[in-house]
């Protein structure tokens, strides 16, 4: 599969696991960065294997968020291959950075040379989704603008 | 612009200035205004002159996993700086010399400093508040501490002049409740910058509630501080006059920085320079056209030589080095007829003492301070729009002052627009539990995420200390640094009159969450850094970063290093500046008070270079190169 036939799965599954709609994860710009950052990682045949259970999952529920949510949890987030890289992943777009996988996954499923922590880009430091979940800039850009502080939060609803 | 090229061995300056922070930028920039030909001696490197090298710092910031306060600037093993993941617990008798301070203990102080051009003003938060009239006179009033030889009276003007440069957004009725007096008719340079949302939840909770202390009734009300931060402009200003903010300074023409845009990360970086910092007045100093002023970055001092006849300085070796990865550096020589070290009241003492130079008072390194800081966190009833302004917009100081002080220490709180960060509770540390721990995920994690940062109140009080002789800076020939220089060695301790007041910031803390119906999240535990018990309860103290007293001003040689004007005793062209000369700290910041002293020194260096007819000695010049 193509990145770009990828990415779309990608996306559809970051926005189920973030609360975040696709066309808001696009705006980050950093999609792209994102989806190679992962395969960089753990590789095509995880990533693949991911996507497509979302998939499958989301085809079971047919729109029932709470089979859906429990379909996820049971076959994803509990999964100890997928769980890792699947929270991983919600951090990366919560936060920017890729956070090195638990030791005991490498010794289950293989070490990966380029697996350390790190911030993905300078870019995705400011697109973090939790400064636009909690209405708030990140720190040290994107300023708001002089006295903004002092009117109430507008935190948007979802 | 910076250079690092070895200074000309035969020039004679009229004074050498040894760092380029606040202190040192200060007494260039009046000396050259006045005509003379100044030295700047910047131990570290010179990159954030350029927008462009200021820009590599906040990326260098973004990308850094580890956000600590010193996380813009790369390590410098030629100059090097204390850093927050560096400091341990002690284990007893066992000096921790893993990194640059080395931590003598029994208490380990976690406070930094930054060894780049501008000094620790590149990552200060900009607080700029003026002491109390009472905290020049602790030891007559209160029977604790040291008096200053000079009042408030005398330092009022120095103030203002420091208000000034540095750009201070404060309303000035706010700052005369507590009983600091300003000349009939003065406003601040700019309006006070507004509270935020959260001060204002905070205000509504608490503003009133009474405390009594030692017999006497505070009532407590949230206010304002004063910040060298960029608002608006006061056309009250100067007579009418008006004020002109400094925004971004740059060897090209930028405009930004003129108005402070609430980002958030004043410490460590103000991402526009709405935040006042050390390159702003040095720019000036260096664009002068009256006298010149030459600065030399990557040159650090390395020892300071006396004329044991005369008792002057007769000249100061230091050492120069291209990379800062490689320790090989050369040694060279500077001669001046006036010398000025302001490197801070770790790196001043330092010097002096690696210089052989302990001071005929002994006093030299000791009497450190710095303030306790104490942090107190919980969660708001409902989100209140934490992370957003200013790391502080008000806080809490009506406990600054006042005839408790016999017994125990003053204090005052910070409201933390920043939330839970300095005790560990950043937005990421809470999103990576919510997903590892709480298994959240979807709707789930964004709701946890407002609950669980917008709704963060940390008050930080801040606690004073009073002067103690075995508080102090050493040196110790087994820790060197990589260019061969003596590191600074910290014994440090918090006595019982600081840990008295910071028992009662708790228990203060504890009925104002009452009040605002905070869920009280603060924890302290025996294994955290900076761990005390104090009358069976346990607290966590924090370092304040306000280095202080090290070099402390006084009345007489045998009592002090330096006197009012900040001179030396001992060696008459000597002046060891910043804040080290301070005999108290009180609860204010030390920055504007270490910038008034400063303008008041450079007076007095004016007047001496002026008046100062004898020739100088000329000592032989070596430039030796070594590896
Ligand atoms: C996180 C943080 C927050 C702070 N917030 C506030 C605040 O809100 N309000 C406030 O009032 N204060 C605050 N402070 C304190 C404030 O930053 C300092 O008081 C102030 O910057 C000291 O200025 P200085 O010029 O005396 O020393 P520094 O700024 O430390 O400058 C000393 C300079 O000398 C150089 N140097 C050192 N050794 C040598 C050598 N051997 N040779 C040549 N050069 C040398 C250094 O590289 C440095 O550039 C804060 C500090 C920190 C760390
Ligand atoms: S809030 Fe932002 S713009 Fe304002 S001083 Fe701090 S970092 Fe600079």
């Amino acid at each position: 599969m193509s990145a770009q036939t990828r990415l779309e799965p990608f996306l559809a599954f970051s926005s189920r696991v973030t609360a975040f709609t696709v066309f808001e994860l696009q705006g980050t710009g950093q999609a792209a960065a994102y989806l190679e950052t992962v395969v960089g990682v753990v590789g095509e045949a995880l990533l693949g294997d991911l996507l497509s259970i979302d998939e499958a999952i989301q085809r079971e529920a047919d729109g029932d968020a709470a089979v859906r949510d429990r379909l996820l949890r049971a076959r994803i987030f509990s999964d100890e291959r997928l769980g890792p890289v699947a929270r991983h992943i919600i951090k990366l777009w919560y936060l920017g950075t890729w956070y090195a996988l638990p030791k005991d996954w490498h010794e289950v499923f293989g070490s990966v040379e380029d697996d350390v922590t790190f911030v993905v880009s300078a870019a995705a430091y400011a697109e973090g989704l939790v400064w636009p979940a909690i209405g708030a800039n990140p720190p040290g850009a994107k300023g708001p603008g002089y006295g903004t502080w002092a009117m109430p939060p507008k935190i948007p609803a979802f | 612009m910076p250079s690092s090229a070895p200074v000309d061995a035969d020039t004679i300056y009229d004074a050498v200035i040894v760092g380029s922070g606040v202190s040192g930028s200060l007494v260039a920039n009046e000396l050259s205004k006045q005509g003379f030909h100044v030295l700047v001696l910047e131990a570290g490197p010179g990159e954030d002159q350029t927008i462009r090298g200021y820009e590599k710092y906040l990326s260098r910031f973004y990308e850094a996993t580890s956000k600590d306060n010193n996380s813009p600037y790369p390590a410098n093993p030629n100059a090097s700086m204390p850093r927050s993941p560096a400091v341990h617990s002690l284990a007893a008798g066992q000096p921790d010399s893993s990194s640059y301070l080395v931590q003598n203990g029994p208490f380990p102080l976690d406070s930094t400093y930054t060894r780049t051009l501008g000094g620790t003003t590149m990552h200060w938060e900009g607080k700029a508040l003026r002491m109390l009239p009472e905290d020049f006179e602790t030891r007559s009033r209160y029977g604790q501490g040291l008096d200053w030889p000079i009042s408030y009276d005398e330092l009022a003007p120095h103030y203002r002049r420091a208000e000034r440069e540095l750009g201070v957004s404060a309303d000035v009725q706010d700052q005369a409740e507590l009983g600091i007096p300003f000349e009939p008719g003065y406003v601040f340079p700019m309006q006070g910058l507004p509270a935020s949302y959260l001060d204002q939840a905070v205000a509504a909770g608490i503003d009133g509630t009474g405390v009594r202390l030692d017999g006497e009734d505070y009532h407590l009300k949230v206010r304002a501080f004063p910040q060298a931060r960029n608002g608006i402009p006061n056309a009250a200003y100067d007579g009418g006059k008006g004020y002109v903010p400094v925004g971004a300074v740059s060897t090209h023409q930028v405009e930004q920085g003129e108005r402070c845009q609430g980002n958030n990360n004043c410490v460590p970086l103000c991402p526009v320079q709405a935040k006042y910092h050390a390159g702003k007045t040095l720019a000036k100093a260096l664009a002068g056209t009256v006298g010149k002023v030459d600065l030399r970055t990557q040159a650090v001092a390395s020892r300071v030589h006396v004329d044991h006849v005369t008792g002057r300085v007769s000249h100061l070796e230091y050492k120069a080095y291209a990379d800062p990865g490689s320790p090989e550096h050369t040694t060279h020589t500077v001669r001046a007829r006036l010398f000025v070290l302001a490197a801070n009241a770790v790196e001043t003492p330092r010097l002096m003492l690696a210089s052989g130079l302990p001071s005929s008072s002994a006093l030299m390194g000791r009497n450190l301070m710095d303030h306790a800081y104490l942090l107190t966190w919980g969660l708001m009833p409902g989100p209140v729009g934490t992370m957003r302004g200013t790391v502080c917009t008000s806080g809490i100081s009506d406990l600054r002052g006042g005839a408790f002080r016999h017994g125990q220490a003053a204090f005052a709180a910070d409201i933390h627009n920043d939330g839970w960060g300095w005790a560990g509770g950043t937005p990421e540390v809470q999103v990576l539990d919510l997903v590892d721990s709480m298994n959240a995920f979807g709707p789930d994690l964004r709701r946890g995420a407002v609950d669980r940062i917008s709704r963060q109140l940390l008050l930080a009080w801040m606690v004073e200390l009073m002067p103690d002789p075995s508080n102090r800076i050493t040196v110790d020939g087994r820790y060197k640094d990589a260019l061969g220089n003596l590191k600074p060695v910290l014994s440090y301790n918090i006595a019982d009159y600081t840990l008295a007041g910071v028992a009662q910031a708790r228990s203060l803390s504890r009925r104002l969450f009452q009040r605002l119906g905070v869920e009280d999240h603060t924890d302290y535990r025996p294994t955290d850094v900076g761990y005390v018990s104090y009358q069976g309860e346990g607290y966590v103290i924090r370092g304040g970063n306000h280095w202080s007293g090290t070099h402390v001003m006084g009345t007489t040689p045998a009592n002090s290093v330096v006197d009012a004007d900040q001179r030396s005793w001992d060696h008459e062209n000597l002046f060891l500046v910043g804040s080290g000369s301070m005999p108290s700290i009180g609860t204010s910041n030390t920055t504007l008070t270490l910038a008034a002293l400063c303008l008041k020194s450079a007076e007095q260096m004016v007047r001496q270079l002026r008046d100062e007819t004898s020739a100088v000695e000329l000592a032989t010049t070596t430039g030796s190169a070594q590896a």
